[in-house]
């Protein structure tokens, strides 16, 4: 074999489409081989409004990512997002014959039955994530396989979304004859990279704050307790400005990009930001303290929100590993101080991919997180199917053979 | 002469009397939901040949029909038996739509009580001068072909003499649960839809508020045109309670989740809630719902308030689709021609007695005035670059609009 198995990550994001062509070693180390990125049209809020410039953009983004990695990319797995993704946790159960072990059927058959639970009609089960197992009502059992007990339990946590909307973006890219092998939600990938075990374990929420959407995500015991998706992100932040200090679209993203943060102390009334005069444009004096001010009130109602949310579920003095932000506009400065402003007392870190290897400027910006993240994905999808894939490799050696 | 209060007055102050009358076994099913759970400014009648549903019923009036005809067992779903019923019980039924001012026939159509005995019932109230507005269902069609005949010639009878019909298909309604759904699951689901739909029915005739619907504009939309009847509610409280509500209402399997209010040539949005109910929450579901409806229909909006605080926020929409001629709704003398033409051989002697009502053409426009809905000042909300996509609300709040312009940081 001479190469390793390599996976690639794409993202229709509402800023950028980009595509991650990594390769996944067999221990678990991954290699970035090349990042193809293209700036996105026709995206808004994680999702697709205008077909036929979508799927100009991911044509554009695929293309560059061969060119940067050499690889001939045939298939990929899909990075989603959008606000009609939704999340409940859900416990179902299986009763045993009496003197009985457990096996791969029960197993399977208690992730069936928690996947039963009553979604609405036109959506679809994204993910079901174990959270945990009880055996005969003793808890914290990580995996029955082989143990005996009458009444099989499990919790499972449920991501679901509207099946019309995912299809289009898995249409996307299918333009192309190139096939996805899976999708996978944003925050789901996004923490295979940005998050380790011992974060998992300390309890810890990821935020990933992109252009049109944020997702985040909350880990507790190891397991994920909730997740979820605000149609907010960066690209709010720039039609505040375009509204508040009635300027361009685009200007608004330059001025947020250069001279945007969300601290407002310390800043003299008379400070003021000069913008150069341009074709449809005459020049204006901004006052850095109203442009702060957008931006922190902002993303102080967004942590607002997200705070509401994971209170729900998990107190947040338990989360010991804090909250890390991630995704694009988590390059915004100040950001930090804004998160954690909201959230008193719980450590607030910016954060990336970690444990990948390859070109730094690729894995170290928050950008890139999520598509990284899909790659692992496939990589830990596949590294869980053992016995198919030693199945297929002897298949390939005995025909080789013949 | 009978007088002929054809609309509500609301000027003298004087509560309107509402009355359900549940006939058969289906109707008392529904009366008797509406008298255990709702607290509503509503009379429930039970009417029924079978007497053993009248003996469990727990509505504030039980009439048992024809109980020497069936002998209390019930019509056995023969419509001759319960027509037999009706005549032997005739004075009750007068007696029952006495002195109401609106009138809900509730009844399931293809059996034999209900499908007999709400024709009747239904000209004896209108003569009597009530608004009549009959919340009917018509039978699965598994149940044969027989009873959907029956449930159709009984719905051409009652269309005589109603004001309004609301209908019910069974078989749309059974689409409420999952397939795999146990069957009283799905029998409840049903009553369910017809106890919400006279729930908000009533509501939106009694309830006080800042935006009364005018009874025409309702008898407008739901007068028997032709066309299919569209209606969804739905209810929530918290704090996102806006979105989630609204969400509920759109699901109905009557609106077929929401794609047939696009088709809807006339929608009546109701909102009724507590006190604390915003008019961003109010706005937010209006440009929701304009969003989901075809830019020619006619949107009428009315907004009550409940006066307990802990009230749940309530949105109810009623619309009517397809080849609905404009029937407008204030058109009594012609439908008392109708009334008469098609008298029953069974009432000749009762129709003489009867004045028919003679109301004036003018009255509905004086005693209650056309709203204009329609010109609502909604003030422009600055959404940006976001004006065309699906908005994010979050609690009832649109998080489109810039933040600092929700908060008022601005000078």
């Amino acid at each position: 074999m001479a190469r390793e198995k390599i996976h690639v990550g794409l993202e229709i994001g509402t800023t950028k489409v980009c595509a991650v062509v990594a390769e996944c070693h067999r221990d678990g180390e991954m290699r970035i081989l090349g990042v193809g990125e293209s700036p996105s049209r026709g995206v808004r809020k994680g999702e697709i409004v205008d077909f036929k410039n979508a799927t100009q953009c991911v044509h554009d983004a695929l293309a560059d990512a061969e060119d940067r990695s050499d690889h001939e990319i045939k298939g990929v797995w899909l990075a989603i997002s959008g606000s009609h993704i939704k999340s409940f946790n859900n416990r179902s159960a299986v009763t045993l014959p009496e003197e009985s072990t457990i096996t791969a059927k029960e197993i399977e058959s208690v992730e069936f039955k928690a996947k039963e639970a009553g979604i609405p009609k036109e959506d679809v089960i994204i993910h079901s994530v174990i959270q945990r197992y009880y055996v005969d009502g003793q808890e914290g059992v990580i995996d029955p396989h082989g143990m005996m007990g009458t009444k099989l339990e499990a919790d499972f946590h449920i991501i679901h979304g509207v099946t019309n909307r995912i299809q289009n973006a898995i249409r996307c890219v299918r333009e192309f004859d190139i096939d996805v092998e899976d999708i996978v939600v944003n925050s789901v990938a996004s923490a295979q990279v940005v998050l380790d075990e011992q974060q998992k374990q300390a309890g810890a929420v990821l935020i990933d704050i992109g252009g049109g959407v944020t997702d985040y995500i909350v880990y507790k015991d190891g397991a994920v307790c909730h997740s979820g998706v605000i149609a907010i992100g960066g690209d709010h932040i720039t039609n505040d400005l375009c509204i508040g200090l009635r300027i361009p679209i685009a200007r608004a993203e330059k001025l947020k990009i250069e001279e945007g943060s969300a601290i407002t102390e310390n800043i003299s009334a008379n400070d003021k930001i000069t913008l150069k005069n341009d074709t449809g444009f005459s020049g204006r004096d901004i006052d850095r303290l109203m442009l702060n001010m957008i931006i922190q009130a902002r993303l102080e109602e967004l942590f607002g929100i997200l705070r509401k949310r994971i209170q729900e579920v998990v107190p947040e003095h338990i989360l010991g590993a804090g909250i890390l932000l991630t995704g694009g506009c988590s390059l915004l400065r100040g950001i930090r101080e804004a998160a954690e402003s909201v959230f008193p007392g719980t450590p607030v870190y910016l954060a990336h991919a970690q444990a990948v290897s390859g070109p730094m400027s690729a894995f170290e910006n928050p950008q890139l997180s999520t598509c990284i993240g899909a790659a692992k994905y496939a990589q830990a999808v596949h590294a869980e199917m053992p016995d198919e894939s030693l199945l297929n490799r002897l298949k390939g050696f005995f025909s080789g053979r013949m | 002469m009978i007088t002929y209060p054809r609309w509500l007055d609301r000027g003298t102050g004087k509560e309107p009397v509402l009355r359900l009358l549940g006939i058969g076994n289906a109707g008392v099913n529904i009366a008797d939901r509406i008298a255990v759970r709702a607290s509503l400014p509503l009379e429930t009648v039970a009417l029924n040949s079978d007497q053993q549903s009248l003996n469990a019923s727990v509505a504030s009036k039980r009439i048992a029909l024809g109980p020497m005809t069936t002998h209390g067992l019930g019509a056995g779903g023969d419509p001759e038996m319960g027509l037999e019923a009706a005549r032997e019980s005739m004075s009750e039924l007068r007696q029952s739509v006495e002195g109401a001012d609106v009138i809900f026939l509730c009844a399931g159509l293809g059996g034999g009580t209900g499908s007999a005995v709400t024709p009747q019932v239904a000209e004896l109230a209108r003569a009597n001068g009530s608004l009549v507005i009959a919340v009917v269902t018509t039978p699965f069609q598994f149940e044969g072909r027989r009873r959907s005949q029956q449930a159709q010639e009984a719905l051409q009878g009652i269309s005589r003499h109603a004001d309004a019909i609301v209908h019910f298909e069974n078989d749309r309604m059974a689409e409420i649960t999952a397939p795999r759904a146990e069957a009283e699951e799905t029998f409840a689901a049903c009553d369910n839809i017809l106890f919400q739909a006279v729930a908000s029915l009533t509501r939106l005739i009694s309830c006080p508020g800042p935006m009364a619907v005018a009874v025409p504009d309702l008898l407008g939309i739901l007068h028997s045109g032709g066309g299919g009847f569209l209606f969804g509610s739905g209810e929530a409280d918290g704090g996102n309670r806006a979105h989630e509500a609204l969400e509920q209402a759109l699901r109905s399997p009557l609106l077929d989740r929401g794609r047939l209010l696009h088709e809807a040539s006339k929608v009546l949005v109701h909102l009724s809630g507590p006190r604390s109910l915003t008019f961003a929450e109010v706005a937010a579901i209006m440009q929701e719902i304009s969003k989901n409806t075809a830019h020619t229909s006619l949107l009428h909006l009315g907004v009550s308030v409940a006066r307990d605080e802990s009230a749940p926020l309530i949105v109810t929409i009623i619309g009517h689709c397809g080849a609905a001629a404009r029937v407008e709704p204030a058109t009594p003398a012609l439908k008392v021609e109708t009334v008469r033409a098609s008298s029953p051989a069974l009432f000749v002697e009762d129709a003489v007695q009867f004045t028919p009502p003679t109301p004036s053409p003018a009255e509905p426009k004086t005693s209650a005035p056309k709203v204009k809905q329609e010109d609502l000042p909604l003030e422009p909300i600055a959404r940006g670059r976001f004006e065309k996509v699906e908005p994010t609300i979050v609690e009832g709040e649109d998080l489109d609009v810039p933040t600092f312009l929700r908060r008022k940081l601005k000078k």
